[in-house]
């Protein structure tokens, strides 16, 4: 059975919030802990201190959710289609990181994105 | 007092960076590589994907794939320790480029000039993104 393209264009956004979601939640953890890493030792340690934190784990249950709305897009829809849609993750990964995490982001990096976007589409779809 | 912390990309985290890439590639030829062995499995169902699993479970290229999956949050997390999510995020994307390329090499799977293109703007876009997070000069 084949999805109309407004369903699986609404799946996969579905599955890059839950991405971003996931993304947010792992990077506002790490900032909470704000340890300085120069060793192998010391990555493992901000590991070891993010398994404790709650939402970290629940970022993984987006993930999961991600990666099951996904599974089943592949099984329905058009490969390279679901992927050049996915690819607007990185638009709200930068907007979530912007407006949640208060990152400064430039015309340079905007540009930047919009590229990488743009490549990303041009791969997937060439 | 704490020191101001650096937050900007180094050339270090940039090689961090594309070696998360790397490795997202080889988890990835890992996975492709344990699927492939079962090819004649038929999907058809959310059930049928469990089964999937199930029967790739004593793959040990399965197991490798996720031993590499381990490494990259590990990685990962060191990475977003030093940086913004939006510079690491894009930069990181580097695997639009080596998964095709794996592709081409070892799955003999072709690469049009568009793709080509799009691996070129991807270059471009990831160089755009490190220089917005590049110290720059402090004026006197």
């Amino acid at each position: 059975m084949k999805l109309g393209i407004f369903y699986i264009i609404g799946l996969v956004l579905l599955t890059d919030i839950c991405d971003t979601i996931s993304q947010l939640f792992l990077k506002s953890s790490i900032n909470s802990i704000d340890l300085h890493i120069n060793t192998f030792k010391k990555a493992l340690e901000l590991v070891i201190r993010l398994a404790k934190i709650p939402v970290v784990w629940l970022g993984f249950v987006f993930s999961g959710i991600s990666l099951c709305i996904w599974l089943f897009v592949l099984t329905r829809a058009d490969l390279n289609f679901a992927y050049s849609v996915d690819s607007m993750r990185y638009i709200l990964i930068t907007l979530a990181s912007m407006t949640i995490l208060k990152e400064k982001i430039g015309t340079i990096r905007w540009f930047g994105i919009i590229a990488v976007v743009s490549g990303i589409m041009l791969v997937v779809l060439g | 007092m704490n020191s101001p912390r650096k937050k900007h990309l180094t050339l270090k985290i940039l090689l961090i960076l594309v070696s998360i890439d790397l490795l997202e590639t080889l988890a990835q030829f890992c996975f492709k590589k344990s699927a492939l062995s079962f090819s004649n499995f038929q999907i058809n169902s959310f059930l049928d994907v469990l089964n999937f699993i199930k029967t790739i479970i004593p793959s040990g290229y399965l197991w490798l794939g996720l031993i590499f999956v381990v490494l990259i949050f590990i990685t990962w997390s060191t990475v977003l320790s030093r940086i913004d999510l939006s510079v690491a995020v894009p930069v990181c994307s580097f695997s639009y480029i080596t998964i095709p390329l794996v592709s081409m090499i070892f799955f003999h799977e072709s690469i049009s000039w568009v793709r080509w293109m799009g691996i070129f703007l991807i270059i471009i876009g990831v160089i755009l993104v490190s220089m917005s997070s590049v110290r720059r000069k402090e004026c006197p």
